[in-house]
């Protein structure tokens, strides 16, 4: 990943974050205050269902005190046997707007009921548990119906006649009417939980709206645990509080469910803004991330393009230095570097020049005085047989003259060579077999290797291809390096020439088994005029060297104190 | 005028027979004409016994069909040349389908001299008002279809039914609880079948029987007995029976009414085994015999009587000359006459 690209997604997690951020922070607290408006209406709501109650309670209140004070009631009463009056509470239900009437006589033995005109002569034995109903008001209870258990209401109060009492229980029931009857609020609903059996069923939970298991559950938590709690479930925050009996018992839950709907509607609109601002963000935080970071990094990329085109040798390389800001400095210092370079470089260069001018000279001198010393004695004997011995001078002269000439001939051989060093000629390139350029030239070593006591060894590869190349100057090469081997096996030892394919090309080794080279000699084996050898001009690497880069080729050797050297050639 | 003392020895043979008769209308003189006016709850379509059924059937001794509306009302005329002589009234004008309440209203208001009287009303009019009342001549009873096939089903509902508080409460008291279905006054041995609940062997025999066989539907045939239908399905419902009251035919189990058509014992068993789809009784000439044939029909508790009920009739203040129904019930309104004459 590039610097340029990095810093693009630095600016980018950075502005994605940051717009993150404040939409997390928008819509939660557009969510409090919802959370604190709801919590207000579920208040309210409770408020009015307590307020509705009481009211309700108070009416049925009012309604069996009226009973209990009619005459009709005070005849009941007062009736040595009542069972005359066991249709009678229907009608006194009636007119007063009961739905609820049952007339107890003293000992809790139902007389009338207007619920349920067959349950005369029953029991209601609660009615004696307790002497002061009047101060119960009205309470939540459970009232046995034909149709079923339901929860109500009720009131009772007591007449009186002499020593005998007649209880009149009246009520109401808690249904969908009386649910009906609470005003709502847009968005919210009531429910009402009628706890008439041990267990939870979902048939007794009365209102509008759907229900489902995850509300069922949450009805049936509370009943349980018999403390008010809130859940949202689904689109609806639900308040549960839980109603009890005048005896404590838990009788039923009253269920206000608040639509979230609004808060839902208003998190996704500002999810949707904070989306369109995010990707705006992000576009435009690209835009100018990527602006920003190619004013930063165009220096730098400008300082690693010079830096490549040094490390490809091009030391005369300078970039702009622009701003004084740290990368300027850095530009600045890079100059400074590669100044240095090129001034140590031609330094470097005049150096070597001057060592290579006096290895020469070293090398000219070496060479040039072993022939001149026999031609000075040569000249000097034939002056002194010319002096001392003019009848042998003769004799000294042909003799003299022949070694002079054959000194003059060394000479020129050895200017020669120099010549040829520095005459390198353009290769010509052709097609080439090297398996048969290799094969050939061994063959003209035939003889030295036998005086040398070398065994010659061929590894050629047959799926050789022709390469072009220029057969005489490889010829040239490969003579040289055979020739440094055999050098290199002074007390014999095993010459291998091998080809390999390489690539579309040829690799060409050539391994001797001698002393082999140090590191440092490898380093310096391929700078002209140098030699580890007593003879020799130090010019047959230089020349493979110059050979193989010619055509475009490497050259490497390989070599470990003791264990022979490897030349290894690769071309095309 | 020999027809006259015929009719005042008849009148006196008619007063000692009816259970209640008040004192004065034997002091008021017997006199020819005037119109009764009767109502009665049930809407008759044809004129021809039975469907007449007791009462209208029974005019047709000393009376002849005048008019005829088919479920609405009747008229009939005083007959010159009956048989027993002419009655009193010049004719009877007789109300159907007319309500209970109705009935009673209409007594009261003096829209009407003769009405039939309900259970609760029979007893609030007693204290003041006079009252023409039959022997118990009508059999309730539960009667069980042939879908209720588990015995223990319907031994546990002929016991979980409390007769005390129907009989108290709902019939006010009037006519007699009894086990049997032929009444004590007619076969002297009603008492001997068991009346009495037994909530927890009707519990236990409940549980024993499988949970479909618990659920019964409970016909009722006529709208009257739908408060004692209602007690006995809260009975039912203690025992462990779920039973729903319906209305009309084709209920598991019925509670209806049979009247008691004869004096005589074995030809009464038989007519209410008719009536209640059982099977003839074995021929009974002797009491014995009678029980033993009422024993066998109640065998499987197939038929469960319940109570057996009087025929209660609320008589306006203009009607002189005794008692107008027989011990069975029957209509004897010949012997009557109204104050005021020809109205």
């Amino acid at each position: 990943m590039t610097f340029r690209t990095r810093l693009l997604l630095i600016f980018t997690i950075a502005v994605v974050a940051s717009v993150a951020l404040v939409e997390w922070l928008a819509i939660d607290a557009t969510r409090r205050a919802f959370e604190q408006m709801e919590a207000r209406r579920v208040d309210a709501l409770v408020a009015q269902f307590r307020k509705e109650f009481a009211r309700r309670g108070a009416d049925i209140v009012r309604a069996v005190d009226g009973i209990a004070a009619s005459d009709a009631a005070f005849a009941i009463a007062s009736a040595p046997d009542p069972s005359a009056y066991y249709s009678e509470a229907a009608p006194m239900a009636a007119a007063r707007g009961l739905a609820l009437l049952e007339l107890v006589a003293d000992d809790g033995t139902i007389v009338s009921s207007a619920e349920w005109p067959a349950r005369f002569g029953y029991k209601e034995d609660w009615l004696a548990k307790r002497s002061d109903w009047k101060a119960a008001g009205a309470f939540l209870r459970r009232e046995e119906l034909p149709e079923g258990m339901t929860l109500a209401l009720i009131a009772v109060a007591a007449v009186r006649a002499g020593d005998r009492k007649l209880y009149v229980v009246g009520g109401q029931p808690l249904d969908e009417g009386f649910l009906s009857t609470l005003a709502l609020p847009e968005g919210m609903r009531a429910l009402l939980y009628r706890d008439l059996q041990a267990r939870f069923a979902p048939e007794q939970l009365l209102g509008p709206g759907p229900r489902g298991p995850e509300l069922e559950g949450f009805l049936s938590q509370v009943k349980q645990r018999r403390v008010a709690a809130t859940r949202i479930i689904g689109a609806e925050t639900f308040y549960a509080q839980p109603l009890n009996g005048y005896d404590g018992s838990p009788l039923g839950v009253l269920l206000i469910g608040s639509s979230r709907e609004e808060l839902m509607r208003l998190e996704r609109t500002q999810r949707s803004y904070g989306l369109i601002a995010a990707v705006a963000g992000i576009l435009i935080g690209m835009g100018v991330s990527a602006w920003a970071t190619a004013r930063v990094t165009r220096p730098v990329q400008r300082l690693a393009e010079s830096a490549g085109k040094v490390a490809a040798g091009n030391w005369d390389t300078t970039v702009e230095e622009g701003s004084g800001d740290e990368v300027g400095r850095l530009a600045r210092a890079f100059n400074r570097m590669t100044h240095e370079l090129v001034e140590q470089r031609d330094r470097l260069v005049q150096a070597e020049r001057v060592a290579a001018w006096r290895e020469l000279a070293r090398r000219l001198a070496h060479e040039l005085k072993n022939p001149l010393f026999p031609l000075q004695i040569t000249v000097e004997n034939m002056q002194r047989a010319r002096e001392r011995s003019p009848e042998q001078f003769d004799e000294v002269f042909r003799e003299g003259a022949h070694t002079l000439l054959a000194e003059l001939a060394n000479l020129k051989q050895i200017i020669g060579r120099f010549s040829d060093f520095a005459k390198m000629p353009a290769p010509q390139m052709q097609p080439v077999d090297f398996n048969a350029l290799v094969s050939d030239t061994m063959r003209l070593f035939e003889a030295q290797f036998a005086q040398a006591r070398v065994s010659p060894k061929l590894e050629l590869d047959a799926r050789l291809k022709p390469v072009n190349a220029d057969a005489e100057l490889m010829t040239r090469a490969l003579r040289n390096l055979v020739v440094n081997a055999i050098d290199a096996m002074p007390e014999g030892g095993t010459l291998t020439v091998r080809t390999l394919v390489f690539g579309g090309g040829v690799r060409l080794e050539v391994s001797d088994t001698g002393q082999g080279l140090t590191p440092e000699e490898c380093a310096r084996l391929f700078t002209p005029y140098y030699t580890t050898k007593t003879h020799g001009t130090g010019l047959g690497l230089a020349i493979v060297q110059s050979v193989v880069s010619d055509h475009k080729g490497r050259i490497a050797v390989e070599s470990e104190r003791g264990k022979g050297a490897t030349f290894r050639l690769d071309l095309g | 005028m020999p027809h006259i003392s015929l009719r005042w020895l008849a009148v006196l043979s008619v007063v000692s027979g009816c259970a209640a008769a008040l004192p004065a209308a034997a002091a008021t003189r017997p006199h020819y004409g005037g119109t009764l006016r009767v109502e009665v709850r049930g809407a008759v379509e044809t004129a021809d016994p039975p469907q007449t059924g007791p009462g209208m059937a029974d005019l047709a001794a000393a009376f002849a069909i005048a008019r005829w509306e088919a479920g609405r009302g009747a008229a009939y005329a005083a007959e010159e040349n009956a048989a027993g002589g002419r009655p009193f009234l010049d004719a009877v004008e007789i109300v159907m389908g007319r309500a209970l309440r109705e009935q009673s209203a209409d007594l009261d208001l003096g829209k009407a001299d003769v009405v039939e009287l309900g259970w609760n009303d029979a007893r609030r009019l007693a204290a003041g008002r006079r009252t023409w009342t039959s022997a118990p001549v009508r059999i309730v009873t539960l009667v069980f279809g042939p879908r209720v096939d588990d015995a223990r089903v319907r031994e546990a509902l002929a016991l979980a039914v409390n007769r005390n508080a129907i009989h108290n409460v709902l019939l006010q008291g009037q006519g007699e609880i009894s086990g049997a279905l032929l009444p004590q006054w007619l076969s002297g041995y009603a008492f001997l079948f068991d009346m009495t609940a037994d909530v927890a062997r009707a519990r236990t025999l409940a549980a024993g029987a499988p949970p479909a066989a618990r659920n019964l539907t409970l016909g009722v045939d006529d709208a009257t007995l739908r408060p004692m239908a209602d007690r006995i399905a809260l009975n039912a419902r203690d025992a462990g029976l779920a039973v729903s009251v319906v209305q009309g035919a084709g209920a598991d189990v019925r509670l209806t009414e049979v009247r008691i058509p004869s004096r005589d014992g074995a030809r009464a068993l038989a007519a209410v085994a008719e009536a209640l789809g059982l099977p003839a009784p074995a021929r009974s000439d002797t009491p014995e015999a009678l029980y033993a044939a009422e024993h066998a029909l109640r065998a499987g508790f197939r038929v469960v009587p319940l109570f057996h009920l009087p025929d209660v009739y609320g008589v306006g203040a203009r009607v002189k000359g005794g008692g107008g129904i027989s011990p069975l019930g029957e209509w004897r309104f010949e012997n009557l006459w109204v104050e005021g004459g020809r109205p």
